[in-house]
């Protein structure tokens, strides 16, 4: 019923992109976004795609699954084209436009299918670090981010359950008229309402338990080394980015 | 109603990297009007059995044939609700499907998302709820404020409310303590001698199982290796014990006996009759 819910969209395979630390991932796609938005012409765009493309493949992940994340764009993209046509804005521009859209979302969607919720929530709090000295909690975004994440399987386990549960006794999620869809949502909400109650309760309880302390310095399990590899990401995005902007001033 | 499994597989996540095969060319058939019990080790399957034969998942390959009702890949049943009705299916936890405000709301909320009569409804509500040992004075009482026992109960007067011919019980003893389970063990056997059930029990809790079952089926790695009546079954010690599977303690001890002692005890339900048994031994 909810078996095709993508938690995180973590696609489980080996691959460069998959190793690499997801501090620098997140960088380089903040990186990436900026260059995005920094670019007004053509060949540049066309050189950026030819990039992607590349870190596409270097990532392992199969090209059908990128595409299923462009496919949920169609409606904008039309709706953006129908829009600047009728305001007559040339061509190249649109191109740049809806080139600029899919590009970011691809760029992130790697994100997103090569790190696990647990390294994006690390890679988070200490890409955020830096916030800490104006009196931002980053450590406390970072708890309860990543407790969220943790929970979000096993919430939809337990939804399974109910909806399982709920199905015996005559509720048909899928097809039924909206009268009895209704009751069917308010019979898988309370009792998970219930739980997740109940189970915020119990986890805030343990870890009282073990002397948790947000203000103590905390390690981490795994240890995310900065490989040679991030160094070298690093050093292209900038080094894109850098072009990029001489040539702006220069031209 | 007889249930009958034709060549059944199925594959968890199939065509993704987490793919998993749970179920391999099942075949294997129950018989109506007896209390059954599939018995296996954490992740040999059973959950998902009893999830296929209420319809809640499609086999992958195969079909599973109950009553004049085929279920198969990409086939729809006209009337799963029908099929939903004949057979009601008692979860692990079933407390945790509580949503309504009173105990009477909760248990007839099936009767009525079946579309049964209006006026019968408040009977067949106290009569689920005296079958499973609770008076009128709970009706209206709030479920959630209800022991773990007594929610237990009512959960499971929630399925009997709609009288369905197979009744399937998963893991129906955790978290209950041995009061409890006796009451069940009564419930259960009531099922079946008076109102003709077919009852399918899902669990690990063998000492619960051998004193109330009559057909067992041993199911490993998505295989059923041994079925048979209880008699032979937990007779065969060793090859239980070979997959890990745990004997029941009455059927263990008396296997002891006999090893060491070369008596042979036969098969026992109860622990007064083998303590008898062992003290005719001993004069």
């Amino acid at each position: 019923m909810l078996n095709n819910v993508m938690v995180g969209r973590y696609y489980p395979i080996t691959s460069k992109i998959h190793q690499m630390n997801p501090l620098s991932k997140i960088i380089c796609t903040v990186i990436f976004i900026t260059l995005m938005f920094l670019t007004n012409d053509l060949f540049f765009v066309l050189l950026i795609t030819g990039f992607v493309l590349l870190i596409l493949l270097m990532s392992n992940v199969p090209i059908k699954i990128y595409l299923r994340t462009i496919k949920g764009l169609k409606i904008l993209i039309i709706f953006i084209i129908i829009i600047n046509l009728i305001l007559r804005v040339e061509w190249q521009i649109i191109t740049i436009m809806v080139a600029r859209l899919v590009l970011v979302v691809l760029y992130t969607s790697v994100l997103t299918l090569t790190t696990p919720p647990t390294e994006l929530t690390y890679g988070l709090e200490k890409f955020f670090t830096p916030l800490r000295l104006i009196g931002i909690p980053v450590n406390k975004m970072a708890l309860s981010l990543s407790l969220a994440l943790r929970f979000i399987p096993t919430i939809i386990d337990q939804a399974n359950k109910i909806m399982k549960s709920q199905t015996c006794r005559g509720i048909n999620y899928n097809d039924s008229k909206v009268k009895d869809k209704l009751i069917g949502i308010k019979s898988l909400l309370l009792p998970m309402l219930i739980y997740s109650l109940r189970r915020a309760d119990e986890l805030a309880v343990s870890m009282e338990l073990r002397l948790y302390n947000i203000n103590k310095k905390r390690t981490n399990f795994r240890m995310n080394k900065w490989s040679f590899f991030d160094t070298y990401m690093f050093s292209v995005h900038t080094i894109i980015l850098v072009l990029l902007i001489v040539r702006g001033v220069l031209l | 109603m007889d249930i009958k499994f034709n060549k059944v597989s199925f594959i968890y996540n199939e065509k993704t990297p987490l793919e998993k095969e749970v179920l391999k060319d099942l075949n294997f058939e129950i018989k109506k009007n007896q209390i059954s019990a599939i018995v296996g080790k954490s992740g040999s399957g059973k959950t998902t059995i009893i999830e296929m034969i209420t319809s809640l998942i499609m086999p992958t390959s195969g079909n599973i044939k109950i009553d004049n009702c085929y279920i198969e890949k990409n086939s729809k049943i006209v009337n799963i609700n029908e099929l939903r009705f004949k057979v009601g299916l008692i979860f692990e936890f079933p407390e945790e499907q509580f949503f309504n405000s009173t105990v009477q709301k909760e248990v007839e909320f099936g009767l009525k998302t079946f579309n049964y009569k209006i006026d019968e409804m408040s009977k067949r509500v106290s009569d689920a709820l005296k079958m499973v040992g609770l008076d009128d004075s709970y009706l209206s009482r709030n479920p959630h404020t209800l022991s773990s026992g007594e929610k237990r109960k009512v959960a499971i007067a929630s399925i009997l409310v709609f009288n369905p011919q197979v009744i399937i019980f998963d893991e129906p003893t955790v978290g209950l303590d041995s009061n409890s389970k006796r009451n069940l063990m009564r419930l259960i056997k009531m099922l079946k001698n008076k109102y003709n059930k077919t009852i399918i029990i899902v669990t690990q809790d063998v000492d619960f199982l051998h004193k109330i079952v009559d057909y067992v089926y041993i199911l490993e790695d998505g295989k059923v290796i041994l079925e048979g009546d209880k008699y032979t079954v937990f007779s065969e010690v060793e090859t239980l014990l070979k997959h890990g599977i745990t004997v029941p303690k009455l059927v263990e001890f008396s296997h002891k006996v006999l090893k060491e002692k070369n008596i042979k005890m036969g098969y026992r339900d109860e622990i007064n009759d083998l303590i008898k048994d062992i003290y005719r031994y001993a004069k």
